[in-house]
């Protein structure tokens, strides 16, 4: 096969290499729900952010609030706030990533579910051992990979941004949700 | 027909369903390495063509595999092939007759490259790249030629905008040793070197790339060579710059870049058209396609 006839190579890779669909839900909101609130009642909730607003998130967090509208749900239980459950997109290597957290009345993260992930490495993120990790936070932590949540190898910045963004919720709780 | 049959089962190996060490772009390289214990495969396509009169094409393939020793650290071996196809242009010392070669092996490479920063955790990322290279085929004229070559490279990457803005970095420098093998045939006053000679060579590069849709990147990316011989002093230099188009799924990732030649001097040809550019050792247009795929 000489040079020329090459050309014929890019165009059969070219097409192999097109893009195809492999997103993986692991679950819903109500599931969700469930998992973090266990046997509450939820009240939806849409927070709306000026640019004023998000400016002030990001000065606290230290990262972007990308999106101007967040779903927030009030969970309560026999009239009693347990907390809120905010669900959040942060971007990953290839696609953004899903995620729920509950904070609790106190201002602490209860617990946190993966509910996409479509990345080649760090599934490690959706095993309890990792989540955990982020139980009884506040905004005060220091929120630092491999300082107070592990990093998982081949996965820096999915652990990096869904850590930043755990930090960047509590930072919404305080600012724009009170008990 | 070997040759076919293996590239061939490389490129479907690249192509099976649905990406770490992924090459954002086709000519500059990231900072981050494999994870320990896991590999990616890549294959890697590259045409040069248009030395500004008569034909000239010629066509680079890289067959590599990759393994993440530790977190830190990552090796690989690479398989390189290459065709040359030249007709109606002779360089005194460089291009001596016309060629159609098919596919032939040119040579063999292994490389290492250790992780001291990472872009996500340390928020700059910085890896220091070596690599060894046997290589039995002038990768210009497609005549024989052995040549020995050792590269390293500081490989730093920044990511902005919580990582949908990566921007790349790289420094380095080339040492070769080469011996060309005599050609029979040539005409009595045409100049064929073939005493060892050695080649310095220093390399900067640097890429932007932003992701504008889930697995989507689109960047640019540019590098200038500057190449000094023992002979002649500074041989060339040349600035390369172009898009890139890359998409990264779960397993596999591919990259296209468009790279031209903007700018170039050090030695010419007699007659040589486009006398800001060097023709002799580049070639106006470079096309590259990678594709890669973990494991």
């Amino acid at each position: 096969m000489s040079a020329h006839r090459w050309n014929a190579f890019f165009l059969p890779v070219a097409v192999l290499a097109g893009p195809t669909a492999y997103a993986t839900d692991y679950l819903t909101v109500a599931q969700a729900q469930e998992q973090l609130f266990p046997g509450a009642q939820f009240g939806e909730q849409t927070l709306k952010f000026s640019s004023e607003q998000r400016d002030r998130i990001k000065a606290a967090a230290g990262v972007r609030q990308r999106n101007d509208e967040m779903k927030v749900w009030r969970a309560e239980k026999n009239g009693k706030l347990q907390g809120w459950l905010m669900v959040d997109e942060v971007i990953g290597k290839h696609e953004f990533i899903t995620y729920a957290t509950a904070i609790g009345a106190d201002g602490k993260v209860l617990g946190i579910e993966i509910m996409s992930y479509r990345e080649t490495h760090g599934g490690q993120v959706r095993e309890q051992s990792w989540r955990k990790q982020f139980v009884g936070k506040s905004v005060t932590d220091p929120f630092k990979l491999d300082q107070d949540i592990q990093n998982i190898s081949g996965a820096t910045l999915s652990c990096r941004n869904v850590m930043d963004g755990v930090k960047r919720l509590l930072v919404v709780q305080q600012m724009f949700l009170k008990a | 027909m070997r040759k076919h049959v293996f590239l061939a089962a490389g490129l479907l190996a690249a192509a099976l369903p649905a990406v770490a060490d992924e090459n954002l772009f086709g000519y500059v390289r990231g900072s981050e390495v494999l994870p320990k214990g896991s590999g990616e495969f890549y294959q890697w396509v590259t045409q040069r063509n248009n030395k500004g009169t008569g034909h000239y094409r010629a066509v680079d393939t890289k067959t590599e595999v990759e393994y993440g020793v530790t977190d830190r650290f990552q090796v690989s071996a690479e398989v390189n092939g290459l065709a040359v196809k030249s007709q109606g242009l002779l360089i005194n010392g460089y291009l001596p007759k016309d060629i159609d070669s098919n596919l032939r092996l040119q040579g063999f490479e292994v490389a290492a490259k250790y992780n001291f920063l990472s872009p996500a955790k340390d928020d700059f990322g910085l890896s220091a790249y070596t690599s060894f290279e046997y290589g039995r085929l002038d990768v210009h004229s497609g005549q024989k030629k052995r040549e020995l070559e050792f590269e390293a490279q500081l490989q730093a990457q920044k990511y902005f905008l919580e990582g949908q803005l990566t921007w790349v970095g790289n420094i380095g420098l080339r040492a070769a040793h080469e011996k060309r093998k005599a050609i029979a045939d040539l005409p009595e006053d045409f100049e064929w070197p073939t005493d060892p000679e050695m080649e310095i060579s220093t390399k900067i590069g640097t890429g932007l790339s932003y992701r504008f849709a889930p697995g989507w990147y689109a960047g640019v990316e540019a590098l200038f060579e500057n190449e000094y011989e023992t002979e002649v002093g500074q041989e060339r230099w040349s600035v390369f710059g172009g898009p890139s188009l890359h998409y990264g799924g779960k397993q596999w990732w591919a990259t296209l870049t468009v790279f031209r030649q903007l700018r170039g001097g050090g030695e010419r040809y007699d007659g040589q058209p486009e006398k800001q550019l060097h023709l002799i050792e580049r070639t106006r247009n470079e096309l590259r396609l990678k594709v890669g795929y973990n494991f």
